[in-house]
């Protein structure tokens, strides 16, 4: 014990390295920070150790025995990821107000959810979005396609997180991206692997309460440090963001500094908080049609609707919400306070071009805050990862080996056959995550917010009209998942277009209209408008379909 | 509607409990929906464009200089306001590049002439140095720096010690005279792009110390949107105790 104290006393100064020696934010070795790291994400898989899951039935069933505060943690932890950790103060530091039609559209939509579903899902019983598909749908096609939909959702939305994992390991190793991104998701698969099952309840409530103390600590230093109102940062930056509007002169804060000696100024730069700002390049449309699609792609989201499986009644399902809501606004209010002061921070041109996705670390090492909780910070970037991370690859590989490998292609698999294929999705899932990762798309929060997108356009409808609409039948299910997926393809085949340098017909039309991010406001109307069309012209639902939906899910 | 059919629609609910619940969901929705989309809409319809005041001063002085009637402070005056765009965060490099070529340009019309060689070598000297540095606060990059500022910022009507001079001292090329036609034809579109802002009595007014309207979409609607789900939540528990309505379980 005594060499421990010894050893960490030692490190004490290489841990404290000030950031004020320096021309620039990266480069190094970060000593502290990545003890910190090393540390958390170690006690992530003891607390995973502690409260193991002893079989899948009880990974499944362990919220059952919580409170509808701890499931809200769960929900929130689940739900928190580097798009939300990291992706959101980079929006808002890029383009300003328009970076607020995500915040909308990542909170908004839970209202949807709660009203339009998640009582009904619970009362409906089914534990993954394919198996709610191939139920309601009485189709083995459509289960299997809802399966492949799941693990292409998965793996949109782990690519941002891969993307988020990449640039802290970058920051904490001062290495290369493609390096630092191989390095983080090799270390996710091994957590994943290890820690995968482990990923209870339990552990998602701690996993949300550091994530959210290493997102607010260096808030309350940040703005005490630079004379804002600090007891409620999320009230207090409001000042930060007029000043932004209105310019700070030298003179107005003398004194204060960021780590790189420029002082605590901005020119007047009100297109960070005017909407839709031309200098931004974003319009009125886009922000209506991001906060659209975000808001139906969270109700339609396969990972979000199964943690209403896993609590003790509808009720719990539906007040559960509330309280996830409210965790997760705690780290929305949050977020924009990194981006106004992120703002002012590096103002000076000398701080060069910042990678916006860091920005939240880059705001505290800009701010001087001590280095072991910028450490801690970058630490809960990382977790939030992480946590979101496994919880994809688990559900992904989940659908590959239950969903497909399972009920379509080989039912007498044994189980110990079954875990060694979905340890074999866990690894291919990995791969290609890396893979796309590396190409470095586009934003942490742009590149999730395909998958919502993605969801909004075939999930959704599903979900939507399975529950509230027993007209709705298996050959209207098909001709909306090929209309939404006829949009997603369209979209994304001008996404990877646009980054491969080909001039498609219709270019700047579509790449407008249908953008990457946002492709469902037009994309889910028209999937519902599909499944609607053929279905009244299709055999009606079976009439125990419909007996189970009036008995079980709506009396 | 007869229970045999077994049929759901939202539209048509068939008991009390569901034609109740439809009724909260539909007038929950509108307020939703009301909250987010209508208040963006009603931003949008009383929004004008504005220009901020370094727009205006730089375009009169602009036109002075393209009718070939400029003063020396008409020079400072476009030199002051593109410092400024060039000291916004969302700047474009390409669009800083020209800015750069435009204040150092509007730089050597109102310096002495002889005294610009002088002034070029300060700051290639300043560029090297930067190459060079390990910290920003290295004493000679930071005299050369401030002595540069000190022979600059005074000609164009810049104070010494404010925010726009320090801006001058890292924007500046060291070919003052270079204005390339090209960038000349960008300038008055870069600084129109920077400097007009859609503005209205809901950006304006300051709640909390922030602009309304974004408190409005940052703070104020997440916590409408918890409401929200408090008031479904809240009804619902009632409307199924009012009417005795147990919810199945598997």
């Amino acid at each position: 014990m005594k060499k421990l104290y010894i050893l960490i006393l030692s490190l004490i100064p290489l841990m404290a390295n000030a950031s004020n020696d320096v021309t620039q934010l990266e480069g190094s070795f970060k000593v502290g920070p990545a003890i910190i790291l090393i540390f958390i994400l170690s006690l992530f898989i003891l607390v995973g150790l502690l409260f193991r899951a002893k079989d899948t039935t009880d990974y499944y069933a362990a919220g059952r025995g919580i409170s509808r505060v701890g499931s809200g943690m769960a929900i929130a932890s689940n739900w928190m990821s580097a798009a939300s950790f990291l992706g959101m103060a980079a929006l808002m530091y890029g383009t300003g107000y328009h970076g607020l039609s995500y915040v909308v559209g990542w909170t908004g939509g839970y209202v949807l959810l709660l009203i339009l579903m998640a009582g009904q899902i619970r009362r409906y019983g089914k534990y993954t979005a394919a198996d709610f598909i191939g139920d309601r749908y009485y189709s083995k096609t459509l289960r299997t396609i809802g399966a492949v939909i799941a693990i292409l959702i998965s793996i949109a939305y782990a690519v941002g997180q891969f993307g988020g994992i990449g640039l802290m390991f970058r920051w904490v190793m001062g290495i290369e991206y493609n390096l630092a991104v191989i390095i983080g998701g090799s270390v996710v698969l091994a957590y994943t692997l290890i820690s995968g099952m482990l990923g209870v309840t339990k552990n998602m409530q701690i996993q949300y309460v550091i994530i959210i103390s290493s997102f607010m600590i260096p808030l309350f230093l940040l703005t005490f440090k630079f004379d804002y109102f600090w007891l409620v940062p999320q009230i207090g930056y409001g000042s930060a963001v007029q000043d932004i509007v209105e310019g700070i002169q030298i003179s107005e804060k003398s004194g204060l500094m960021n780590s790189l000696g420029h002082h605590f100024a901005i020119v007047p730069s009100p297109e960070y908080a005017m909407p839709w700002d031309p200098s931004t390049g974003q319009t009125f449309f886009q922000w209506m049609a991001i906060a659209f699609s975000l808001m139906i792609g969270t109700a339609g989201l396969p990972h979000v609707i199964q943690r209403f499986y896993v609590v003790p009644k509808a009720r719990d399902a539906r007040w559960s919400v509330v309280w996830g809501l409210f965790f997760i606004c705690l780290l929305y209010w949050s977020a924009p306070v990194y981006s106004a002061l992120g703002t002012i921070l590096s103002a000076n041109p000398e701080v060069g071009a910042l990678s916006p996705d860091a920005i939240v670390v880059y705001t505290a090492q800009l701010g001087d805050i001590n280095p072991l909780i910028v450490g801690l910070l970058a630490a809960g970037g990382v977790s939030a990862a992480f946590s979101t991370t496994s919880g994809l690859l688990v559900a992904g590989s989940s659908a590959f080996a239950h969903d497909l490998y399972v009920k379509v292609i080989n039912p007498m698999a044994r189980p110990k056959t079954q875990m060694k294929v979905a340890r074999i999705g866990t690894l291919l899932m990995a791969v290609i995550i890396t893979v796309i990762a590396m190409v470095d798309l586009a934003l942490i929060a742009q590149l999730v917010a395909i998958a919502f997108s993605m969801a909004g356009c075939t999930i959704f409808p599903l979900f939507l009209l399975g529950i509230w609409w027993s007209g709705s039948n298996r050959a209207g299910a098909k001709a909306g998942l090929i209309v939404g997926g006829i949009v997603t393809l369209i979209s994304l085949t001008y996404l990877v277009g646009a980054r491969a340098g080909w001039t498609l017909p219709y270019n700047d039309f579509i790449t407008y209209y249908l953008g990457a991010w946002y492709f469902a406001w037009i994309g889910a109307p028209l999937a519902i408008a599909a499944n609607i069309i053929v279905s009244k012209l299709t055999k009606e639902t079976p009439l125990e379909i419909r007996k189970f939906l009036i008995e079980k899910v709506h009396s | 509607m007869e229970k045999e059919d077994y049929k759901i629609s939202f539209f048509k609910p068939t008991t009390q409990q569901a034609r109740k619940n439809r009724n909260l969901i539909i007038k929950l929705f509108v307020v939703w929906a009301v909250a987010i989309f209508g208040f963006q809409t009603l931003l949008k319809i009383i929004e004008k464009p504005v220009p901020e005041e370094a727009l205006i001063t730089f375009s009169s002085a602009w036109e002075n200089i393209e009718l070939g009637h400029a003063t020396q402070s008409d020079y400072q005056a476009i030199a002051q306001s593109m410092i400024q765009v060039m000291g916004k965060i969302t700047i474009k490099p390409d669009h800083y590049a020209a800015l750069k070529d435009g204040t150092g340009w509007a730089l050597s019309k109102v310096y002495p002439e002889d005294a610009l060689p002088a002034l070029e070598q300060d700051i290639r000297h300043l560029h090297e140095l930067r190459g060079q540095i390990t910290s920003l606060r290295d004493e000679a990059y930071l005299e050369t720096k401030e002595l540069i500022i000190s022979k600059a910022a005074p000609a164009l009507g810049i104070g010494e010690d404010t925010l726009l001079a320090q801006l001058l001292a890292i924007g500046l090329d060291d070919n003052l005279q270079r204005l390339s036609e090209e960038n000349r034809e960008k300038i008055p579109n870069i600084m129109g792009l920077y400097l007009t802002h859609n503005r209205s009595f809901l950006t304006d007014a300051v709640f909390l110390g922030f602009p309304f309207h974004y408190f409005y979409s940052a703070v104020f609607l997440l916590a409408f949107f918890i409401g929200l789900c408090w008031i479904y939540c809240y009804r619902t528990d009632k409307l199924h105790a009012k009417l005795n309505f147990l919810e199945q379980i598997d």
